[in-house]
């Protein structure tokens, strides 16, 4: 069973169905593929996953339970955490600091938790020791994605929700980043992943989700999704493949 | 029946000019996102103009309207558009607040010294009052009549903007996205400005229709403030309806005339209910609001606040505590107790660095925070009688607890939706307590116990006494308040050093982030309004002590206004940003004001120079704060990044100090006066960071991007700016050679 789930999830903004009655599923140790054409809905399912959005129709389930209806804070506290597609830093604190909030908010809940001594071993394992202490508007985006993804780290997740992580980066921090993800995987955690970076995909993901104008069109393995017909012509419809 | 249906009508009349203004505060609200606070004062100021035209001079009605809502009205708005709103995109929401606000203090610091506050000035209805029609039984004014009909042409004439005209169609979507309607070849600062020349009509059409309805009377605060009564009516239609807010404008303006007709009028806090219902009204519906969707992309905003570590902050506050010591041997005892004052209202500006710096969230009213821990330390915290009565420690601390729980009380309905609507609270809970409660100064009887909460307009509290520590003398007051001032900065500066501290930053930077770690937000918000509360309580016990008494009026919204807005020009986000807003708000602003008046009156051939002088000063704070949209993080912060090139510059640091200290003695053994002791310190203040510039190398001038490689060679750190900006990958340190190879080229 996957450890997270949507069921025909719709949301309308106005009258455009932005997700259209779209269930797809993320396993634990596994790193799940979103992919689709801009505009096709990616995170605005994210959003509707973590809360930020409301669904018109549909269900949220995480490890079986109901999720629908409970605030972000609480689903994150559940164990849901994720990055942005823009950046969400907080820009007056330093990376570090970006980090070890995540810490802080996990001890303010009643978590026993050695923050310094987290956050450290966190700002190790994603390889930001370099530039824990600079401001984080002074790095460039490609490290500052990287920042998102350790502060979601911090706080426990058991599911990981990325959002165009890779975007902005170097082929050779691309490359560090996979390391980290397949890594991550093979610790448990669930990783779904919106790239546009497709050759990553494709090498990273055991299953595809695919998005196209709010509508589910295809479901399966790498190899299942780029024999697709549907999959090639709604990316030849739309916009060019990307590599 | 027939009293009945007057007030109905009268009620409607009411609601009609609610309409009126309100409509213009949505219209503005929409198209630019801004949330106008000085909308009242802009009625204010257009209908003294009216009065000034018809009354003052004697021209016809027909003519000054003409001249008020034809041409004055839509200037205004469309000037203040120009000089300053146009500005505010892609500042936070405090920044917008407090400009509105410094333009509504501007505003009515601006009547008052062209229109002397203490003369009378009546404005008649039109057609007179006499002028009046009669049908079953029901008289209805002409003027009235009017109201009313103006009303219905500006629903109706909105409704066809909107839906039938181009610009009406553009405006509504204005706000969302002004990048797709630029797209869409519209100008979205065109329609802003004319937005705001409507807005601003309306608001003054508004005024001069409402003010013969109150009475006839004209009077600045007074006039600002009912149409501040329309944020209410606005509050029904959530800012963006028009057609809800006729309705609530409406709702709003029968209950107030139904509470007049129908309340009895031997209950003494009758009319004092009507005057604050929209206030009420204002709160009840905030209650009801939905929740607002967190959004996500936070906007980048400008503000930027270097935190002081705990250790700094204490080096800090021992500093500001012997410096204070030293100044005060240079003062008289009533010199002394004047600084005292202004220390106390520092300590309330402290709950602002707490709540807006810090966290982000807004409170317009911090001194009604202060006026509920004074009368909780008036009626539970004094002790003996006449000269011996002193205010007890326990019941300052009682005035604390009850102050922060007050404060809950107030932020609880506002805290799921966004900072505005907080800040709206709060003013709403600052006009409420001065309407109702400071002013509810006879005595009931509740229950068998007779009481008054504000007992003769005037609360004596007497200094505070525990054991040897005597607060009567105005010396160790000053000193008392000094260390209680550094001791909750250097606490402030703990608190945001720490986990908690950290995490009201995070949720002022990204409130959607926050909340994906895990965070509750309602409950991070609800205890740092507490908490700030608590701040502001103390320093109202404080400050009402510090004067042995204190009126209803010291804690009036204006009064609110002003200290907030000080603040923010001093710097929400540092400690002596609160100093200089509390020093300036408390008793900066007096102080100046008589020092010119009494140079007025010593040098009578200069007296108009020295009260113009003196006037200007006053609006000028109130253009500093307007200007806060340019320079966002406050000028304290522009004073430390001047200082910042003075870092190394021992040698000129040295002898800065020894020439201070020198002025000093001078001071001190009374070779020089006071007042050149305080001009050649601020002197010496401002010309180190120009030493220091000059002193530093040639300047390094940031090389404009697109510039890059024509004027300029490319070098690495040119590089890795445009890689920045573009948001490209971080490239290797190799550039070195090719740099040099480019610069050869």
């Amino acid at each position: 069973m996957p450890l997270l789930e949507t069921r025909d999830v719709t949301v309308r903004f106005g009258g455009n169905t932005a997700v259209d009655g779209v269930g797809i599923g993320v396993e634990a140790g596994r790193i799940t593929g979103l992919i689709g054409p801009n505009g096709a809905g990616k995170t605005t399912l994210f959003n509707t996953v973590t809360g930020l959005q409301r669904p018109a129709a549909g269900r949220v389930l995480l490890d079986g339970a109901d999720i629908t209806r409970l605030a972000p804070a609480r689903r994150a506290r559940l164990g849901l955490a994720r990055t942005f597609q823009r950046l969400e830093l907080f820009l007056s604190l330093s990376v570090r600091d970006n980090v070890r909030v995540a810490g802080d908010v996990l001890r303010a809940t009643g978590r026993k938790v050695d923050v310094e001594k987290e956050t450290d071993r966190v700002l190790a394992r994603t390889g930001l020791e370099d530039i824990a202490d600079l401001e984080v508007s002074a790095i460039p985006t490609g490290r500052a994605r990287v920042v998102e993804v350790a502060r979601a780290l911090m706080t426990e997740p058991r599911v990981l929700l990325l959002d165009e992580p890779a975007s902005g980066q170097t082929e050779r921090e691309t490359e560090a980043f996979a390391g980290l993800l397949t890594g991550l995987a093979a610790e448990g955690l669930a990783i779904c992943l919106v790239e546009h970076d497709l050759p990553l995909v494709m090498r990273l993901c055991t299953t595809i989700h695919v998005l196209d104008h709010g509508r589910l069109i295809a479901s399966g393995t790498p190899k299942e999704i780029q024999e697709s017909p549907e999959v090639v012509a709604a990316y030849i419809g739309s916009e060019e493949v990307t590599g | 029946m027939t009293t009945f249906l007057t007030f109905t009508i009268l009620g409607l009349v009411l609601g009609a000019v609610y309409a009126i203004a309100a409509s213009g505060l949505v219209l503005t609200y929409t198209t630019s996102g801004i949330f106008n606070f000085a909308h009242g004062a802009q009625a204010m100021l257009g209908t003294f103009l009216y009065w000034q035209f018809t009354y003052g001079w004697g021209w016809p009605a027909w003519l000054s309207l003409i001249v008020v809502v034809g041409v004055a009205g839509p200037a205004m708005g469309a000037l203040l558009h120009t000089l300053i709103m146009k500005g505010l995109r892609e500042t936070a929401d405090v920044t917008k607040i407090v400009v509105t606000v410094a333009i509504l203090l501007g505003m009515v610091y601006l009547s008052q010294w062209i229109w002397h506050p203490e003369d009378a000035r009546i404005m008649e209805m039109f057609f007179g009052a006499g002028a009046k029609i009669e049908f079953g039984g029901v008289v209805v004014r002409v003027h009235e009549l009017i109201c009313l009909v103006v009303a219905v042409a500006v629903a109706i004439g909105l409704r066809l903007l909107f839906t039938r005209t181009r610009v009406g169609v553009v405006m509504r979507g204005a706000v969302d996205d002004p990048d797709l309607l630029r797209l869409g070849g519209h100008d979205p600062d065109r329609i802003a400005m004319l937005s705001w020349a409507m807005g601003s009509t309306l608001a003054v059409l508004a005024g001069i229709l409402v003010t013969p309805i109150g009475g006839g009377a004209l009077e600045a605060n007074q006039l600002t403030l009912l149409v501040i009564d329309a944020f209410a009516a606005a509050m029904f239609g959530r800012l963006r309806s028009i057609p809800r807010t006729f309705a609530g404008a409406m709702v709003l303006g029968m209950a107030a005339t139904y509470v007049m007709a129908f309340f009895p009028t031997e209950w003494t806090w009758t009319g004092n209910l009507r005057v604050s219902l929209p206030m009420i009204i204002l709160f009840v519906v905030l209650i009801v609001l939905p929740q607002d969707r967190l959004r996500v992309a936070a906007v980048r905003t400008r503000e930027r606040y270097r935190p002081p570590t705990p250790r700094s902050a204490a080096v800090w506050g021992v500093a500001l505590v012997a410096a204070v010591f030293l100044l005060a041997l240079l003062m008289d005892d009533g010199s002394i107790t004047t600084f005292a004052l202004g220390m106390t209202f520092a300590i309330i500006a402290l709950s602002l660095t707490l709540l807006t710096g810090y966290a982000g969230e807004i409170n317009l009213a911090p001194l009604s925070f202060g006026a509920v821990g004074t009368i909780i330390a008036f009626h539970f915290g004094v002790t003996g009688s006449g000269l011996a009565s002193r205010l007890t420690l326990w019941g300052v601390l009682l005035a604390v607890l009850v102050t922060a729980v007050v404060g809950g009380l107030v932020a609880l309905p506002a805290l799921r939706l966004r900072g505005l609507y907080l800040a709206l609270a709060t003013m709403a809970f600052g006009v409420f307590l001065s309407n109702m409660v400071l002013r509810d100064t006879v005595e009931h009887t509740v229950f068998g116990v007779t009481f008054s909460i504000f007992p003769n307009g005037t609360l004596i509290v007497p200094p505070l006494r525990v054991g040897p520590l005597d607060l009567r003398d105005p010396r160790t007051f000053l000193m008392t308040a000094t260390v209680l001032f550094a001791l909750i900065a250097v606490g402030l500066a703990a608190l945001r050093a720490g986990g908690y501290g950290r995490r009201l930053a995070a949720m002022k930077d990204s409130p959607a982030a926050t909340a994906m770690l895990g965070q509750n937000l309602v409950k991070l918000k609800f205890g740092v309004f507490m908490l700030s509360a608590a701040i502001a309580g103390l320093g109202g016990v404080l400050m009402a002590s510090a004067g042995g008494s204190v009126a209803g009026d010291n804690f009036s919204i204006m009064a609110s206004l002003a200290l907030v807005m000080l603040t923010v020009v001093g710097g929400i986000g540092y400690i002596s940003g609160a100093l200089f807003g509390g020093l300036m708000a408390g008793v900066g602003f007096t102080i100046m004001v008589a020092t010119f008046n009494d140079l007025a009156v010593v040098h009578p051939s200069m007296e108009t120079i020295y009260k113009t002088i003196g006037q200007l000063l006053v609006v000028a704070t109130a253009l500093i704060g307007m200007g806060v949209g340019e320079n966002p993080s406050g000028n304290v912060h522009k004073i430390v990044e001047g200082y910042r090139t003075l870092r190394g510059a021992k040698g000129l640091l040295a002898g800065a100090a020894a020439v201070e200290a020198v002025l000093y003695v001078l001071a001190l053994t009374g070779v020089v006066g006071n007042w050149w002791f305080a001009i050649l310190t601020v002197c010496l203040a401002m010309a180190l960071p120009v030493a220091g510039r000059m002193r530093a190398e040639a300047p390094v001038r940031a090389t404009p991007l697109e510039l890059a490689g024509l004027d300029e060679p490319y070098t690495d750190e040119l590089r890795e700016r445009l890689d920045r900006e573009l948001g490209l990958p971080v490239r290797e340190r190799t550039a070195g050679k090719e740099a040099s190879v480019h610069a050869a080229a």
